[in-house]
């Protein structure tokens, strides 16, 4: 029980220091692209537009398709990490490092 | 599996909603505070309707939870037991059993959003405890429907960080556990009431 009694303190401690710490950087990360998201998904993560996104992995531009990136990456035959790259290269591209993300509604039309 | 899962709500919107909070609360281990932000983030997005969503995941996760509550209730003791000991702790449903009375709606309701770890475990306790169905549903409701609201609205809010904000509120929730636990261990520690401290009055 004391054994117990020190793992529970030491647990509390443990995910309430976890937790401070994802706090304090909230807001200075990106998100990082996951094979479950969509391509809508990652443009609205990002502030970016999603055509732009579906252009640069080659596919017509569709706000409604929300094939998570596995799925597209599994139709087109390609690797996941490779879609991955692609997208993170064109939100690169849209918001230079040190520019701020615009929400896609304030982007020029 | 939680890819998966992520997936699934993404690509399919709220059946998926559906049935992941509903296997959830009956007990199969889903990062579902996680799920729910998720969902938010969605709402924001456009792809589901905000208020449907919260419908959605309120309902689902009672079913699970009248279903745990069923097994506990009339799969009897021994269904129980085996049941507890396939999800990997048999000794923890014994001691929510008698917990389940002297909690009542308060165990029910903060078990729904607040430790959500223990949901599953109460619904089992609660129904073989011969806890009122009644309230127990009702406070179910009130839990589920407040978690639901509470996790998809901040989903909603913070439509672009969900993975943060689900890991920060996926790490209160076991601090928060760790609290519980500690408070619980310590009182039967320092209160002469487990077995150390009644080697050291000995």
């Amino acid at each position: 029980m004391i054994l117990g009694f020190c793992l529970a303190i030491g647990a509390t401690f443990f995910f309430g220091y976890r937790a401070g710490r994802t706090a304090r950087h909230v807001r200075w990360q990106d998100e990082p692209i996951q094979s479950w998201m969509s391509v809508p998904y990652v443009a609205h993560t990002h502030h970016t537009r999603s055509e732009l996104l579906f252009q640069a992995i080659h596919l017509p531009p569709n706000p409604r398709d929300r094939r998570p990136i596995r799925e597209i990456a599994r139709a087109e035959k390609l690797p996941v990490a490779e879609l991955i790259r692609d997208l993170r290269k064109a939100i690169e591209n849209a918001n230079p490092p040190g520019s701020e993300g615009i929400p896609p509604s304030r982007k020029a039309p | 599996m939680l890819d998966q899962l992520l997936a699934a709500l993404t690509q399919y919107g709220s059946p998926a909603l559906f049935v992941v909070v509903a296997i959830a609360a009956i007990g199969v281990p889903v990062p579902v505070t996680l799920l729910l932000i998720v969902t938010g983030s969605l709402a924001a997005q456009g792809s589901i309707n905000l208020w449907w969503a919260i419908a959605i995941a309120s309902v689902g996760s009672v079913a699970g939870d009248q279903i745990g509550f069923a097994i506990g209730r009339w799969g009897g003791k021994k269904l129980v037991a085996k049941f507890s000991r396939m999800l990997g702790d048999a000794e923890r449903i014994k001691k929510l059993d008698a917990k389940a009375k002297s909690w009542g709606g308060a165990g029910v309701f903060f078990s729904r959003w607040l430790v959500t770890p223990l949901g599953p475990w109460i619904n089992l306790a609660s129904g073989a405890a011969d806890y009122s169905w009644f309230r127990f549903t009702l406070w179910d409701i009130l839990g589920e429907s407040f978690g639901a609201a509470l996790f998809i609205w901040l989903g909603h809010v913070f439509s672009d960080r969900v993975q943060e904000v689900g890991a920060i509120f996926g790490d209160l929730t076991w601090a928060i556990v760790g609290v519980l636990a500690a408070a619980f261990l310590g009182w039967k520690l320092f209160s002469g009431r487990g077995p150390a401290a009644k080697q050291t009055h000995a």
